[in-house]
């Protein structure tokens, strides 16, 4: 492999993430979305993807309600949350932290989704992460997590 | 789906060992016991069960699911060969999490089904229960709060999207049994009540095993806590839950453990005239999925399962006992139903009617399984495959099941998510 024929796709993936943009890879052949991009197509296992930026809208398919052993504090300071499998627009699907708006939302959101059957849309909302380069550091290196918000926060 | 092509040689299990899975710090016998003496006392176990020396031995594989972390060690295989008498002989490290111990299996059965070797060894190990003193002799080690050891869990996902898209870890426990809950339109109520069958039976079961981390029931428990019964400890205070439907009971006991198991040619093993049973490895169905992947334990489980079944001919119907790597409890339930032991939609009830006990009809982890047997990581698998082994012989002790399982299945599950799905069987 040549170096020309290279490039950091993790990199660009969260420099996307970082303007607002959800990137993923297109297989040239089934035309599958491959999200989070990677270089082979996991649905037909093809060799090749390129680049494609996604709508960054989806509809919840699961949704888990974190206790005190999975429960994120930096995730509740944003707003109350939790954990879903997002079916892409595209038709991929992913796991992601899900923001709520309300903690009674949250509560109620397994039933509208499982009994009530509701279709529950979702968008993408990245959330800014600082970090110490290494412990103790003063030098932070800053990141943008992808995660979803029901659109019904944003009405 | 992968098709599995038939081993060139039929493999069985004839030697297997384990220590006592307890805080080796806690206990006179142990204190002071590092990863050689105990890798050593469970491989010289299995190799004598199997009427073998060490100099028998042509390779062994070892398991460790966090050797740097736990260990002190990069390449414990190296570190561990003289303690059993091996120096010399070809080995390998491997390190899949908890699924460990059933990738120590898998490999070996391998590493004799290809002819590459006759005689294989192969144990794992982890003191999970403490720390290393970090430049002080493997002897010394040191208690730890849980706090130094969550930093290292999400370590088992992809670097570049499962970790930072920090949803594997929190979807993880509940996310297959909070689907069954609403497929079959259950309670919360009625998840807790099947969750606490699970954890009695298999407390039960622990108890009665001097292997086994735990040494008091649930209603023993509650008697010290002035409590009336079994299930008012399980819902009280001392026992919350910690995840939307999991309570403490309801997690793996983490624990210091080795176990190890010697395998070889069935022809050889039945030519050797060994004085028990020899147990027939006759298939492992395999799959990995990224800790992030939606739904990864019960595809991993569905995926697994279809590939032994179709591999082996063995039908579900024709399971005796089944073990399920439970570090999260609720895998009892849902992956007894996925594999077939139990029909689906009944494994709740067959949990809170006591049915998954040693003694019961559908016997899961009769040696207590991760949250009353003890979890050491790496070494658990292997211990679930010990126990399989006994009951199977009819050597199980005061947990013997009325009649020796023909028949065993293995989920194994864990490390951020491998699965193996195998199946054991007595040789006629």
């Amino acid at each position: 492999m040549l170096l020309e024929d290279m490039e950091p796709i993790v990199k660009k993936f969260y420099d996307g993430v970082a303007e607002g943009k959800l990137l993923g890879r297109k297989c040239t052949e089934c035309g599958a979305i491959e999200f989070p991009p990677h270089l082979g197509c996991n649905a037909c296992g093809y060799h090749q993807t390129e680049w494609v930026e996604l709508s960054g809208h989806g509809t919840l398919e699961s949704f888990v309600v974190p206790g005190i052993q999975n429960d994120k504090p930096y995730l509740k300071e944003v707003a109350p949350y939790g954990y879903g499998k997002v079916r892409l627009d595209e038709g991929t699907e992913y796991s992601f932290v899900i923001f709520c708006g309300k903690k009674k939302v949250v509560k109620g959101l397994q039933e509208r989704l499982y009994k009530n059957h509701e279709t529950i849309g979702v968008h993408f909302k990245p959330i800014k992460r600082l970090v110490p380069e290494k412990e103790g550091s003063d030098v932070m290196v800053e990141w943008w997590e992808p995660c979803f918000e029901l659109d019904e926060v944003a009405q | 789906m992968v098709k599995l092509g038939k081993q060139a040689r039929s493999v069985s299990i004839v030697g297997v060992g384990c220590t006592p899975f307890k805080n080796f710090e806690d206990h006179p016998q142990t204190k002071g016991m590092s990863e050689g003496d105990a890798f050593g006392y469970a491989a010289l176990e299995a190799i004598q069960d199997a009427g073998l020396e060490p100099r028998d031995i042509q390779y062994f594989y070892h398991g460790a699911a966090n050797p740097f972390m736990i260990g002190d060690s990069l390449t414990p295989n190296m570190q561990v060969a003289d303690w059993f008498g091996v120096r010399g002989i070809g080995s390998v490290h491997h390190s899949e999490a908890c699924c460990t111990g059933y990738v120590a299996l898998q490999e070996a059965v391998q590493a004799v089904a290809s002819g590459t070797y006759d005689v294989v060894l192969s144990g794992a190990v982890d003191l999970a229960a403490s720390l290393p003193v970090v430049d002080a002799p493997g002897c010394f080690r040191r208690d730890f709060p849980l706090s130094e050891m969550l930093p290292s869990i999400p370590k088992v996902y992809d670097r570049a999207y499962g970790r930072p898209f920090d949803s594997a870890f929190g979807i993880s426990f509940d996310n297959w049994i909070n689907k069954y809950r609403w497929e079959y339109d259950l309670t919360a109520e009625q998840i807790d009540d099947a969750l606490n069958g699970v954890s009695k039976s298999l407390r039960r079961d622990a108890v009665l095993n001097p292997l086994a981390f735990s040494t008091k029931t649930f209603e023993e428990l509650a008697k010290e806590n002035d409590l009336p019964d079994a299930d008012a400890y399980l819902k009280g205070f001392g026992n919350p839950k910690v995840t939307q439907y999991l309570r403490v009971t309801g997690f793996e006991i983490k624990c210091d453990g080795a176990a190890a198991l010697v395998v070889m040619p069935t022809d050889m093993a039945v030519a050797r005239g060994l004085d028990h049973k020899v147990i027939d490895v006759l298939g492992t169905g395999a799959a990995a999925f990224e800790g992030a992947t939606p739904d990864n334990e019960y595809n991993g489980t569905k995926v697994g399962t279809q590939q032994v079944y179709e591999l082996t001919g063995v039908s579900p119907d024709e399971l005796d006992l089944l073990f399920v790597n439970d570090f999260f409890l609720a895998g009892d339930i849902v992956a007894a139903e996925e594999v077939g032991y139990i029909p689906r939609g009944e494994a709740w009830q067959y949990a809170i009617d006591g049915r998954m006990g040693f003694d019961g009809d559908k016997p899961i982890n009769t040696h207590g399984g991760r949250c009353n047997f003890g979890h050491a990581h790496g070494a658990s698998g292997v211990a679930d495959v010990v126990e399989a082994v006994k009951q199977m012989r009819g050597e199980a002790g005061a947990t013997q099941m009325p009649k020796a399982p023909q028949t065993t299945f293995l989920r194994g599950f864990g490390g951020g998510q491998n699965i193996r799905c195998q199946i054991l069987r007595t040789h006629d």
